[in-house]
């Protein structure tokens, strides 16, 4: 990109526009209508609360934010837009950021926002609790005036990093004048949200759905086009494709039906099918390698058991292609630090084996060695991964010892009591690899009790070097190569490592017009999607 | 009578007691814990933030003084706050109980009617192609799972004649009256309740047959016979109320577990109900909402019991006499 990414903020800004990239472009050439109920739902089942102020999972996620906004958002071309902020500077040694906002923007409950509700959120709720120490470099956040906030940082810290985190997951504004002085975790607005967003909450029939209500008094005029937008839950994959099939339900995101479903559905051309909309949070199968036991803790044996894994097989089969083969514990669908030069390991159990007869583990009596698996319970594909690897691994004579505990157990096999030789999880991320990612693998980044983080107690002070200067390094070209040999090293070291890219998809009628558009689509506002009926 | 119904509700102390401390240890010797569940799911990965849930959990203390303070509070009955909901137990215990109790009890209506009316028509016409198609239905929907009938009616009713919606408990998005709100939330009823009472119908059905079959041989119901008596009037009067008691003891072991509702059934048709709020709560282990609902059942067992009793009185005074 010759453009420097603010340059390219600041030229979509001036024009001022709403067009959005790819998938959208072709669907916004129409004029957009106004009005209708559009029902939504997602591949998983109803929250434990609206919003969770510290994540809380995709759900949660799904409906806060079309309440609730941040300040940024990133398209499809990864190239941050404006919501509640209309620019984010760097100053010339990247200490210190200013953020001009929005003006005329109110909360559902009629009062302006303000430089105040960020620095309140900054502080208070993004620092400390939603981000998981992202920002633990923030050292002070001051309003400048009432649409003027400076962050001041410790260190130099690089412009990807910082918007992704203002438009990523951990970002949310949430109003100071209702949680100041609040716990925010428990406040009992989680449940009544009151937000700056294109929806009201209107009614949560708990068990069923939510109703949100246009928001009359949006910031951006004439949006949102939608007079409702219901999500609803239903528990059951087949139950959503009958709802589609039976027009009670107009679009699902993030895998809602089954995937033989999604063919017999794009075929009555009444509905599409598209994989937009997910590349900022993009989800891989792992398989990670216990470095506190002694066999599977040497790379060369990591090396060999990988040989023995047909990922071809796992994604055709048990994803029924809805996957593909990962190249690596970053996604490739990763464009800026997926690195498709590290090592591969492609299927080959005759390699396996000579391998792991070199590495000094004969068969004898039938077996080379044992070795515990555990296969995280809480996807059905993970059912079968689990089922598969042990095939997989016995044609190579290992012995295998399978566990497939439900949630809570899982959790605490992988990540509390590290009771595993082998594991096999899942991790989704954003596009930026600071913390989310670097923290598998980080020293760190292990913290005993602590979920999606370094389980397996690798610890090697070259890598956790090239984290720490991604950490600061402002030079966007530098900052890829050192993600690229952060790549290369998990690769050749293989603590954890990718074994399938899941492949995300949405399905929706073919009149609901302008959606998929935006890089993490099912955690944006839904503000500019209409029906064409 | 009443020193019965005083005895049964004498059960009910200890028998809430029980449940507590029983299904306590339980969640407690469950591998994993409500904080791994939550600090999984929120993903909070700062130890800082990991102790201080901990204490809002109350989980810092052990775990038989979290099990007294949670039987001193529901003593005033106080069921404690479930931060997986960021609400009080009670509160989100109250907005699935409707949905569950009218899936529920119209099923085992539906159950009743259907089952105890092909029981009798089996039984009357006993070894014939009426009796043959009975039995044969009810093997049918005694086997079939729930989630796969439920879908084969969906697919029918609701996909191909769009007669039933697929799924809910109310249309959404849609404000109206309380009468088309009944008529509403009835066409919604319809198929959940059906596939949950043809289940259960086929056991009524087989137990009713049996049950009248056995009191057709009676001596009293030769005498009636003899006596010339109209078949339908033998049928009715005397040998139905007599076949009724075992299918009342099922009922009452059905009422019994309407608290618990059917996860299944609710799952395929996003029914609001309480069993998919329990999955949820045992598989993120929170135990407030689990023995929440398990004191309330508990409660309806002993209530239902009572109930029962009295009506075994109604339908054979011999009963009272012992």
């Amino acid at each position: 990109m010759k453009m420097s990414r603010r340059e390219l903020l600041a030229s979509t800004l001036a024009a001022g526009t709403l067009a959005s990239a790819g998938f959208g472009e072709a669907q916004a050439q129409a004029t957009p209508k106004k009005g209708g109920t559009l029902v939504a739902t997602w591949g998983g089942f109803e929250p434990q609360a609206l919003f969770v102020p510290a994540g809380g999972g995709s759900s949660p996620y799904f409906t806060s934010t079309k309440v609730l906004e941040r300040l940024l958002k990133l398209d499809n071309k990864l190239v941050f837009q404006p919501v509640l902020a209309l620019e984010v500077t760097p100053a010339a040694d990247f200490r210190s950021y200013t953020i001009k906002l929005r003006p005329d923007v109110k909360w559902h409950d009629g009062r302006d926002f303000t430089a105040d509700d960020v620095v309140f959120n900054a502080l208070e709720y993004w620092k400390p609790i939603s981000s998981g120490g992202a920002l633990a470099g923030l050292t002070s956040a001051e309003a400048v005036d009432k649409l003027t906030v400076k962050f001041s940082f410790k260190d130099p810290t690089p412009e990807f990093f910082l918007k992704s985190v203002l438009a990523g997951k951990a970002g949310l504004v949430i109003p100071k004048h209702v949680y100041e002085g609040s716990n925010i975790i428990t406040n009992p607005a989680n449940n009544a949200l009151v937000g700056t967003g294109p929806y009201k909450v209107k009614q949560w029939v708990r068990g069923s759905h939510v109703e949100l209500a246009r928001n009359e008094a949006y910031w951006a005029p004439g949006l949102p086009y939608l007079d409702q937008l219901v999500i609803r839950w239903w528990r059951d994959p087949a139950s959503r494709s009958a709802a589609l099939e039976a027009g009670q339900l107009d679009i699902g995101v993030f895998n809602p039906i089954p995937a033989p479903d999604l063919k017999r559905l794009e075929a009555t051309k009444r509905f599409a099918v598209t994989t937009d909309g997910y590349l900022s949070s993009a989800w891989i199968s792992t398989i990670e390698f216990n470095s506190r036991r002694p066999v599977v803790s040497r790379p060369e044996v990591r090396q060999a058991l990988l040989h023995a894994i047909d990922r071809d097989f796992i994604a055709d089969t048990i994803f029924f292609g809805r996957a593909k083969p990962s190249i690596g514990f970053i996604p490739a669908s990763n464009p800026l630090f997926s690195n498709p030069k590290a090592p591969q390991y492609p299927f080959d159990p005759k390699k396996a084996g000579k391998l792991l007869d070199a590495a000094g583990f004969p068969v004898k009596g039938g077996s080379r060695f044992k070795v515990n698996l555990v296969a995280a319970g809480w996807f059905e594909e993970n059912v079968k991964l689990g089922q598969y690897v042990k095939q997989a691994l016995e044609d190579v004579d290992v012995t295998v010892d399978l566990a497939i505990p439900d949630r809570a157990t899982s959790l605490k096999r992988i990540y509390s009591d590290y009771e595993y030789d082998i594991a096999i999880s899942n991790n989704s991320g954003a596009i930026e690899l600071i913390p989310g990612w670097t923290n598998f693998v980080t020293t760190s980044g292990i913290v005993k009790g602590a979920a999606f983080r370094n389980a397996n107690g690798y610890s090697n002070p070259t890598l956790d070097g090239i984290v720490s200067n991604l950490t600061t390094e402002v030079d966007e070209k530098k900052r890829a190569g050192l993600a690229h040999e952060f790549v290369r090293i998990a690769a050749t070291d293989l603590p954890i490592t990718g074994l399938v890219d899941i492949q995300s998809v949405t399905i929706a009628r073919s009149d609901v017009r302008n959606h998929s558009n935006l890089a993490d689509y099912l955690g944006e506002s839904w503000s500019d999607v209409w029906l064409d009926r | 009578m009443l020193k019965i119904v005083g005895r049964r509700l004498a059960q009910v102390a200890p028998l809430v007691l029980g449940v507590i401390v029983l299904n306590f240890s339980l969640i407690q010797l469950a591998p994993g814990s409500f904080l791994d569940v939550m600090s999984a799911e929120q993903q909070i990965t700062d130890p800082a933030m990991l102790d201080q849930l901990r204490v809002t959990y109350g989980m810092d203390q052990p775990a038989h003084v979290q099990l007294l303070k949670y039987i001193w509070s529901v003593l005033q009955f106080d069921f404690g706050y479930s931060y997986r909901q960021n609400a009080s137990v009670a509160e989100v215990i109250m907005a699935h109980l409707p949905a569950t109790v009218l899936l529920m009890v119209t099923s085992i209506g539906v159950a009743l009617f259907i089952g105890v009316a092909a029981g009798i028509v089996a039984a009357v016409k006993v070894n014939t192609i009426w009796d043959n198609l009975v039995s044969v239905f009810a093997v049918f929907f005694f086997a079939a799972p729930t989630f796969w009938l439920g879908i084969m009616l969906t697919i029918l009713f609701s996909v191909k004649l769009g007669i039933f919606p697929v799924g809910g408990m109310r249309e959404v998005g849609v404000t109206e009256g309380p009468i088309a709100a009944a008529f509403d939330v009835m066409r919604h009823l319809a198929l959940p309740a059906i596939t949950l009472g043809l289940f259960y119908a086929a056991i009524y059905a087989r137990v009713m047959r049996a049950s009248m079959l056995e009191v057709f041989r009676l001596d009293f119901v030769r005498t009636a016979r003899a006596k010339g008596l109209a078949p339908t009037t033998i049928v009715l009067s005397h040998v139905l109320r007599n076949a009724l008691l075992p299918v009342m003891t099922l009922l009452g072991l059905q009422l019994g577990t309407v608290l618990g509702g059917s996860v299944v059934v609710e799952a395929v048709f996003s029914w609001p109900g309480i069993g998919s709020l329990m999955l949820d709560s045992v598989q993120s282990r929170n135990f407030p909402v689990v023995l929440g609902v398990l004191v309330l059942s508990s409660l309806v067992v002993a209530c239902v019991n009572v109930v029962v009793d009295l009506a075994y009185f109604k339908l054979d005074p011999r009963i009272r006499a012992r």
